[in-house]
């Protein structure tokens, strides 16, 4: 459904993607998995349109990608849960709700505040999230309740590719569970794909079909959820770790030698 | 933004019987007082409200209409300029430049009409003038990426002394108007009594309207409240701003000609204009504006205005000097803001320390 070729993307002298390889099938929810700092939101960030990669190609449905635009993004039915959650402390829920997707009155398009509000409340209860009030500030609601709103905005969407970066950060387990219920679903339903960045093993292995991993700005691995365990996924990590230590050390003591060297 | 304190609980069914009645009748006007006091502007009316009440009361001939008459023009042209510095404001954006705007649109008009070009196609041409240089403004600030406190700073120089250059440091008559009598282009676009009252308050009324009710409303607030967000969300942050800035410029451009129409001649004083720029920006301040954006109304900068305005006024009546007139000015902005904001904290009772 959604191709990912060779992609890269630096900033500056700091290199987040190098060469990155992924795929999206239908009806799939995909964990991408990684440690912090290893490009999994810049990967996002460009496939949702948000920032342009600087070399690689990507395909939807077969054909050529480039989205301009979030917006453009949003017209191919690619639709986001961003890490910060994009919402406007100062805007009602239903504003944030259908932030750039306003409903309005025809001709004139004023705010249709009544359906807005009306739409929100029935996109929260299919969540089963509770917010009593939606004309309040999300200034006002806790951190669980806030990306609960962000997660509902891009699942009650038109869009048929969700990316979701770490849609559970900030929430409980009640409203964890919610979420990865309405998740599964999707799941069951089939017509859309997934594509989320998790960092809890036991939310990964209970809601996806598949996990890739990126590390040094490469897919490191990339396996069915039957096929690995938590522990294969932990032994990669912790090696990453060792790795990363020993290059420290190396470095180190290459400096020191040098550092002598030159004071001789 | 004014949101109307509707519950999602649908409403009770009111009670039968007389006696429940009344008392249903209290508990509304409770909520009415208690939603009047949540709005943002809440504090900010009941301040100038205070303040009209004491002049009244200390003031002779101040509760008169033809000291109402007085106080028109001080106000009425804060509240326009204060009302699209509101939506640069609540951007998270200053513009400095208001002032400048409103010295030179009135002889950009005057030269056009010079030119041959009829009063009021000379008087949309010059708003048009005011609208490029909002647009240059925004340029600056959203593409080049200057902060628009350097940008509008550095508009407000080169306004100033392009004045200077095309006016040759000299009044000229307004177009259109005549010392001896109000005509209907007058009478319109400032000349006549109500005129620029009316102006202010159809303004206000609009753009009040355009920022609760509209995208554009939604877009300013979500620019200014999280600008990062609204980019993720896919707003296009560049053209709010830039569109906020044009609706500024312009708004200082209308005032420059009802003020140069109103006063029959346009005066090249740039110290006049700065003066100008900066009640403009405190009435966006008092009523509730914030500096640092995301929040603010409309309404709010009307309300501070007037309250500029009654205050002004009404130290006038007092008969103190002119030359205390500004210190008690400043010393009353503090104190009321200081009001202000004590009543703030007790509207939304997070206490007082």
């Amino acid at each position: 459904m959604l191709r990912v070729e060779h992609i890269s993307k630096s900033f500056g002298p700091t290199t987040a993607l190098r060469d990155v390889n992924l795929h999206l099938r239908k009806g799939e929810v995909l964990g991408l998995l990684g440690d912090n700092g290893s490009g999994k939101s810049t990967l996002i960030k460009i496939i949702c349109g948000f920032q342009k990669q600087d070399s690689g190609q990507m395909f939807l449905h077969g054909e050529p990608y480039e989205p301009k635009s979030v917006d453009d993004a949003r017209a191919q039915g690619i639709d986001t849960v961003y890490q910060d959650l994009a919402l406007v402390d100062e805007l009602s829920v239903y504003h944030n709700m259908f932030l750039r997707r306003e409903r309005v009155h025809v001709p004139v398009p004023l705010l249709n505040n009544a359906l807005m509000r009306r739409e929100t409340r029935k996109a929260l209860d299919d969540i089963g999230i509770n917010i009593p009030r939606l004309d309040v500030p999300v200034a006002r609601l806790s951190g669980g309740q806030r990306q609960a709103i962000a997660v509902a905005r891009t699942v009650s969407g038109e869009a048929n590719i969700l990316l979701l970066d770490e849609p559970l950060a900030a929430m409980g387990a009640k409203e964890g569970g919610m979420i990865l219920e309405v998740i599964q679903r999707l799941k069951e339903e089939g017509e859309v794909s997934v594509m989320m960045i998790l960092h809890n093993y036991a939310h990964v292995f209970a809601t996806c079909d598949r996990v890739n991993l990126l590390q040094d700005g490469v897919i490191a691995l990339d396996k069915q959820i039957t096929e690995t365990s938590v522990e294969e996924l932990n032994e990669i990590v912790v090696e990453e770790y060792r790795r990363a230590r020993q290059a420290a050390i190396a470095e180190d003591t290459a400096a020191r030698a040098a550092a002598a060297t030159a004071s001789q | 933004m004014a949101v109307a304190s509707g519950s999602e609980v649908p409403a009770q069914s009111p009670p039968a019987g007389p006696a429940s009645t009344s008392r249903a009748l209290g508990g509304r006007a409770l909520k009415l007082v208690r939603g009047f006091l949540t709005l943002r502007e809440g504090s900010i009316i009941v301040v100038a409200i205070v303040t009209t009440v004491y002049f009244s009361a200390n003031a002779t001939n101040f509760a008169t209409l033809s000291n109402f008459k007085t106080l028109l023009p001080y106000f009425a042209p804060l509240a326009i300029l204060g009302a699209g510095e509101v939506f640069v404001m609540i951007n998270g954006e200053i513009d400095l430049s208001i002032g400048a705007v409103y010295l030179l649109s009135p002889f950009v008009f005057y030269k056009l009409n010079q030119a041959g070009i009829p009063l009021v196609p000379a008087v949309v041409l010059s708003l048009f003038v005011s609208m490029a240089v909002g647009a240059i403004n925004g340029f600056f600030i959203a593409v080049v990426g200057i902060s628009s406190f350097v940008t509008t700073l550095g508009m407000l120089f080169t306004l100033d002394g392009l004045t200077l250059i095309i006016s040759h440091t000299a009044p000229v008559p307004t177009p259109g108007t005549s010392a001896l009598h109000v005509n209907s282009f007058a009478q319109v676009f400032g000349g006549g009594t109500y005129s620029e009252l009316i102006w202010a308050l159809v303004i206000v009324v609009v753009l009040q309207a355009v920022l609760t009710f509209t995208r554009w409303g939604v877009y300013t607030v979500a620019v200014g409240g999280n600008r990062l967000g609204a980019a993720e969300a896919g707003i296009r942050v560049r053209l709010v701003l830039i569109r906020n800035f044009v609706l500024c410029a312009t708004c200082a451009g209308l005032v420059g000609i009802l003020e140069a129409v109103r006063a029959v001649t346009a005066t090249p004083d740039p110290s006049g204009s700065n003066e100008i720029l900066f009640q403009g920006i405190a009435s966006a301040v008092i009523g509730g504006t914030l500096l640092r954006g995301g929040s603010g109304t409309v309404v709010g900068a009307l309300i501070g205005a007037l309250f500029l305005g009654v205050l002004h006024d009404g130290l006038i009546i007092k008969g103190v000097s002119a030359n205390y007139l500004d210190l008690y000015l400043g010393l009353a902005i503090l104190i009321a803001m200081s009001v202000n904001v004590y009543v703030q904290r007790v509207r939304t009772g997070s206490g007082l320390g």
